[in-house]
This record gives structure tokens, sequence and C-alpha cells, in this order.
């Protein structure tokens, strides 16, 4: 759900890019930092990461931006910390989540990982009693310029074989191609997920 | 997970209202309301001088792991979170399922009288959203209205 402040005009959503460890969750909101243009105002990233650059808790980017007309729309990137270890943290962070990205490693050795990861979402989201029939995801096929990594029809009859398909893309985090898409195709979705809602349900 | 309701201006008024009781009796710096997801709710005080919106997703995140740490060790019953500091210290306390209050206050107050103030503040603004609840229950923002600009390209990568 996300916060709705009738009075102030406020809108504020929580999107989490979710994977297994290593996959590039964190470089993405990097790179969104970097390389984000025309936005209201764009906070610091913060970063919650062990010496040896994996995120400990989680990394948070807020950023405001004009979505809906007289709205303030304030958009709260999080990522999780991959490691399976961390699971009581991803809990935490799925909490209040309105939008997910799944962003998966692309190389053939990672499909193990991957396919773990996505059912540990799966799981996370049952026991904050969520489901994927009712938060909007999207898939990041990520790494995309390395050697040895697995065809996107692979990536797909994995990760995107419900009966319900949604949005893939593919990307190469670490030179900010791929990152903006998946980004602009959660907010849509989730935009419109509410829209529906407030169409059913007239305030 | 039921959500935060939406908020109309009489409960952001009665919100304001409760904070401000608060910052004036503990004389605190400044005073919010978050989710435990971790957005700011609303928030009194000298809250330019500090990065509101990072130390609320970082307070959410800290105490939902405390409150982690407690579940395992039989505490059923956690409520509040207080950090010592040398300028500045804060107080955590949980408000409903899904609402924290955060004090700032001068390191020189006492933690202990902050803390019996902010008690009655909890109650009026636990009040006031179950009254925000009752008042729509189950109901979003009619976005419909509100005229959903061009999502397809809301962040663009700089050329």
């Amino acid at each position: 759900m996300p916060i709705i402040n009738q009075a102030t005009k406020e809108l504020q959503v929580k999107i989490v890019y979710y994977g297994p460890a290593k996959g590039g969750k964190t470089t993405n909101l990097e790179q969104v930092h970097r390389n984000v243009e025309d936005v209201q105002e764009k906070g610091k990233l913060v970063s919650l990461a062990t010496s040896s650059d994996r995120t400990l808790f989680f990394d948070f980017l807020p950023i405001e931006a004009m979505a809906i007309k007289g709205f303030k729309t304030k958009f709260q990137l999080y990522t999780v910390p991959g490691q399976v270890i961390y699971n009581t943290t991803r809990q935490l962070v799925l909490r209040g989540v309105d939008g997910i990205v799944f962003v998966a490693d692309s190389q053939f050795d990672k499909m193990a990982e991957n396919a773990e990861s996505f059912q540990n979402l799966e799981d996370n989201l049952r026991s904050l009693k969520l489901n994927f029939a009712e938060i909007p995801y999207v898939l990041q096929y990520n790494k995309r310029d390395l050697p040895n990594i697995a065809p996107v029809e692979y990536l797909e009859f994995l990760l995107n074989n419900r009966e319900v398909q949604v949005p893939s893309f593919q990307s190469v985090a670490s030179r900010c191609e791929g990152v903006f898409e998946p980004l602009n195709m959660i907010t849509r979705l989730l935009l419109n997920k509410f829209i529906n809602e407030g169409a059913r349900k007239p305030a | 997970m039921p959500g935060l309701p939406p908020l109309i201006e009489e409960d952001v008024l009665s919100l304001d209202l409760a904070l401000d009781g608060l910052l004036r009796k503990s004389e605190a710096a400044a005073v919010m309301l978050i989710d435990k997801g971790g957005p700011v709710i609303a928030r009194r005080g000298e809250t330019e001088q500090f990065d509101i919106t990072t130390i609320a997703a970082l307070a959410a995140g800290s105490f939902c792991a405390t409150q982690a740490i407690a579940e395992r060790l039989g505490e059923a019953n956690f409520t509040s979170i207080y950090q010592q500091g040398e300028r500045l210290s804060l107080l955590f306390c949980n408000v409903d399922e899904n609402v924290l209050l955060i004090v700032i206050f001068n390191a020189a107050l006492s933690a202990g009288a902050v803390k019996y103030y902010a008690a009655e503040t909890i109650r009026q603004v636990a009040q006031q959203l179950e009254r925000a609840g009752r008042r729509a229950p189950g109901q979003t923002l009619d976005l419909v209205s509100e005229n959903v600009l061009d999502v397809s390209t809301i962040f663009s990568k700089k050329r």
C-alpha cells in the first residue's frame, strides 16, 4: 500500500530490488542515482554494506518525481541483501513494498541461485500475506555482457512461466544499460494498479 | 498486511497537533511519525536540519530488526528503543501495527520524561489513525481523477 496524504498531496511508494547475491541490485541503484535526469529531488544513496561490498541491511535511494498531476510522488528505492543468511533482513525490507524489480544474474552457473531467490521472494511475500498477483513486479536479466550467459528464452522459462507473464528486460547495469526501463515499467505497473483499485472503490 | 489508510486534512491536523504537544512538553528537537516500511507520515520541529527521509528509512529498519531480535529472545512486548547520544538522543516508539513515533531530543534531557510525554502522544495518534481507518475501510486514493502523467518515462537517463 502506498502512503497517501490527501492533505499535503503527497504519495509515497516503495520499490524493492530483489534477487540473488552479487547479481547487480546495488549497481542498479548506484546507476539510477548517478544518471537520473530531471527529477525534482534526489536524495543521497545510503548503502549499508560490509567491507566486501555486500549489502548488509539495505541500500536506499529516495527520489521525488512528478508522476501524478498535482501530487508530489516520492519514490523510495531499496535493495535487499542477496545472501541466504540475510533472509530475516529481506523480510523486513519487503515490509510495505509496492513494486518489485527482480534482478537475475544471466550467467549459466547462477541459474540455481536465481530460481532459489525467486522462490524465496514468493515465500517472503507470503509471510507478509502478499503474493505475486497483488504486488506488481518486473524481471531484469542482468550481466548480458558476460560470455557464459544463458539465452533469454531460458531465463524466461525459468522465471517468467507463470499464468500471467510480466515484462522482462535485458541489462548491463555496470554500464547503465537497461537500468531505467525496468524502473519506469514497475512505476507504470504500480501506478496503474492504484488507478484500477481507485476506480473500483472510488473515494 | 493492512496498510496505512489515506489521510485527509482532519487526520493530518490532528496528528500535527499531537506531535506539537509532544514537542512543547518534552522540549524535543524534532518528532515524526513514520510508516514501518520507511516513509515519513508527519514531521514537526526542527526537521530541516536533519535528513529526515533517510533517518526514517533507517529507523524503520532498525526498529523492525531490534523487534525481530527481541522476538527471538521470547520477548513479545517490544515497544521502544532509546539511543543515547552525546549531543542528540533518539527514541523510537511503537504506535500501532504500521506506525512508529521517532523523537530526536537534546541528550541533556531526561529520556524517561520524553518517554512519559510520548506515551500520551502515542495514544492520540493511534486513536486518530483508527478513526481514519474506520472512515475508509480498504479505500485507496482515487487516482483516476488525479490525471496520471505519462509514466513511461518518469525516470530518464542523462544524455
